[in-house]
């Protein structure tokens, strides 16, 4: 998932950036909201942490222009007062949790994954669609109970077209979940990795559920639930 | 009672209109005390001049009535008023000699004993008041005559009237004296209330502003008061915004405290986690985690009850429907997927007593423990009784353990280890309740879990 954190203590953003990478997250982490703004036109994300002491907009203003351009992503505050009239204030303004400072990165992390279920309609942290089953906790993709050995990019894809099944999903999205943006980006790479993911899928009784629209993308064609 | 002339009493030392009214009240009786002998007295000197001049004018027909023969007194038989003819008349004349000696009365002083002797003693005119054996007042005018008819003549001529005649006269004035008197004592305290009123409109105007300051309908108080109320208001006004001033400053100073504390213990708290990698330090990673739980505890709650302060001059009264939607929607938002059922029995138009900051955080956690900690459902209850107001906040969720609710309520005590959550929760809800004079406690609830009560 490309995640947007805005935080203007280097150290922590920092952190952050260093441990959802690791969780297998693609990550945007600024400093403040006018870059915010900035990296929100700019790409596709699917999650925003933003932290409401920023300097100049504050985090409250940054979520309310966010809502306004129509950004319907999931929004985690982080707070340091951790009072009620903040808390209230940023909900009512468009965020959906918040986490108060000092957090454990496990409290954080899961609230991060029942947001982003959540904006994919599901409750659950795995999600099937015919005979593959998507642990997104453990990060694994299983057919018929057993485990189809994928790789973490090739993860990545399986579960971003999950979550967004019956949708097409374009190549320089799916390109966004596996790459920063200052990181070189090759789109052949994609379709390597979705032709590595149809052969393992299909290892199994012909299972096929990705489809490519031409000139639009890919289609995870098998319904989830 | 007494205990309603107390209350009395207290209303009427508690209002500077009433007391005025009482003050002006006095003042106008007094006034009028001191006019009622002064216009009896007029009354009575012009009654008596009055009086004077008839009895001057029937002496005066006496004396012309008069005459004398060689050195005698002679009157005639009929005189020309004939008052002092009918033996029931009111009117009596008398005539003495230079020695006091009567010589001649007229028929109408037939059963009268008056007992009056005249001096001649050269004072001329004179008007005096006497009782008679039976008690019965008379005026009494006293002339003394040098000539009669152009001789020589040494008399005393007395004439009478008895002063029930005035008196009825002098009653019907008292009657109407008092009765206009009371009139216009009665119409002065009316035109006085009105005036007080009408002068106290501006004092009215000012309450009825403050009562929006304190209510916080208004900032501030507005400049339209008489020239003498000004000062006052000026003051005010330079008050409300210093201490609104302050109160932001704090406010500011309170968000940039906690943000400068906080942001370096998420770091820390991110560091620990990166140390704890390695298994040989998780025994100190452990006492770190510990030690920077303990430390934003502290900080959370130390500034969270400096935030929370009382107001001095701002007196809050928030609708409790709007404070709990606002929450709910914010807690529904977060506990999204488990559909929480909240039930409000309370009325719509119920006003909690509190700031709404302080309401704020005292529902907001109470609220967010019972959405933590619920199957489904969460009831909210509120109630006006005997000037306090009584919240409750229940759940359906596991309860707390009677053995074990004192301890939850201290400060950073925690039961539910496994959710997150700060742990100051209800410690900061006792301190708002404490601040305001009010208690919490908790029992079970009949919807299966705990109840937290609130009495303000």
């Amino acid at each position: 998932m490309k995640l947007l954190v805005v935080e203007d203590e280097a150290l922590l953003r920092h952190h952050l950036y260093t441990r959802l990478g690791e969780q297998g997250h693609v990550v945007d982490a600024v400093a403040n909201a006018e870059e915010a703004l900035y990296r929100v036109d700019e790409y596709h994300h699917d999650l925003a942490v933003i932290d409401l002491g920023l300097p100049g907009i504050s985090g409250l203003d940054l979520i309310r222009q966010l809502r306004s351009r129509d950004k319907t992503f999931p929004i985690l505050i982080l707070t340091a007062r951790g009072n009620w009239q903040d808390k209230v204030e940023g909900l009512a303004s468009g965020a959906d949790d918040y986490v108060v400072k000092p957090f454990q990165f496990e409290e954080l992390e899961a609230r991060l994954n029942a947001l982003l279920r959540r904006s994919s309609g599901f409750i659950q942290s795995t999600i099937e669609a015919g005979p593959l089953l998507l642990d997104m906790n453990r990060k694994q993709a299983l057919i018929d109970g057993t485990s189809m050995g994928l790789t973490a990019y090739e993860y990545r894809i399986l579960e971003y077209l999950m979550r967004h099944h019956q949708q097409v999903v374009p190549k320089e999205r799916l390109i966004e979940q596996l790459y920063p943006d200052d990181e070189e980006r090759d789109p052949n790479v994609i379709e390597v990795l979705v032709g590595r993911l149809r052969r393992k899928l299909e290892s199994c009784n012909g299972f096929k559920p990705i489809e490519t629209v031409r000139g639009q993308g890919y289609l995870f064609t098998e319904r989830c639930r | 009672m007494i205990a309603a002339l107390r209350q009395l009493k207290r209303r009427w030392v508690s209002s500077l209109r009433l007391r005025l009214m009482f003050g002006y009240t006095v003042i106008a009786v007094l006034f009028m005390l001191a006019l009622l002998p002064a216009l009896r007295g007029a009354f009575l000197i012009a009654l008596e001049k009055s009086v004077e001049k008839r009895l001057a004018a029937d002496t005066g027909a006496l004396i012309s009535a008069a005459r004398t023969d060689d050195g005698k007194l002679r009157m005639p038989s009929k005189l020309p008023d004939e008052e002092f003819d009918l033996p029931d008349a009111q009117l009596l004349g008398f005539i003495y000699d230079r020695d006091g000696q009567l010589v001649w009365q007229s028929p109408s002083t037939r059963d009268m004993s008056v007992s009056y002797l005249p001096r001649y003693d050269g004072r001329g005119d004179e008007l005096l008041r006497t009782t008679d054996r039976q008690g019965r007042e008379f005026y009494i005018y006293d002339v003394e005559i040098k000539l009669l008819r152009g001789q020589d003549a040494a008399f005393s001529i007395v004439t009478m009237q008895p002063a029930s005649e005035t008196q009825a006269l002098y009653d019907d004035f008292m009657k109407q004296l008092y009765l206009w008197l009371g009139c216009a004592l009665v119409l002065l305290l009316g035109l006085l209330w009105f005036g007080l009123t009408w002068g106290f409109r501006s004092l009215r105007g000012l309450r009825e502003e403050l009562d929006d300051v304190e209510s916080g309908a208004r900032e501030r108080l507005s400049d339209e008061h008489p020239r003498e109320l000004l000062r006052l208001t000026g003051s005010l006004n330079r008050l409300l915004d210093s201490e609104r001033q302050q109160r932001e400053r704090y406010r500011h100073s309170l968000d940039d405290l906690a943000h400068s504390l906080k942001t370096p213990l998420s770091v820390l708290q991110g560091a620990t986690e990166v140390i704890a990698a390695k298994p040989e330090n998780r025994e100190q990673v452990h006492i770190l985690q510990a030690q920077i739980e303990r430390m934003s505890q502290q900080i959370g709650y130390q500034l969270q009850r400096a935030s929370l302060r009382k107001s001095g001059l701002v007196r809050h009264r928030v609708p409790l429907a709007k404070v709990v939607d606002n929450l709910c929607e914010a807690l529904d938002k977060v506990y999204r997927d488990k559909q929480v059922d909240v039930q409000r029995q309370f009325d719509a138009w119920l006003e909690i007593p509190m700031e709404r900051a302080a309401l704020l955080e005292l529902l907001g956690n109470l609220l967010e423990n019972a959405y933590r900690l619920c199957l489904g459902q969460v009831r909210i209850s509120a109630t006006i009784a005997d000037g306090a107001c009584h919240l409750c906040v229940e759940d359906d969720g596991p309860g707390v353990p009677v053995d074990q609710r004192e301890r939850i309520l201290r400060r950073g005590e925690r039961l539910d280890a496994q959710h997150p959550g700060q742990g100051i929760g209800t410690a900061v809800v006792k301190d708002i309740i404490e601040s305001y004079d009010g208690e919490l406690f908790l029992e079970d609830s009949e919807l299966g879990g705990a109840a937290f009560h609130v009495r303000i």
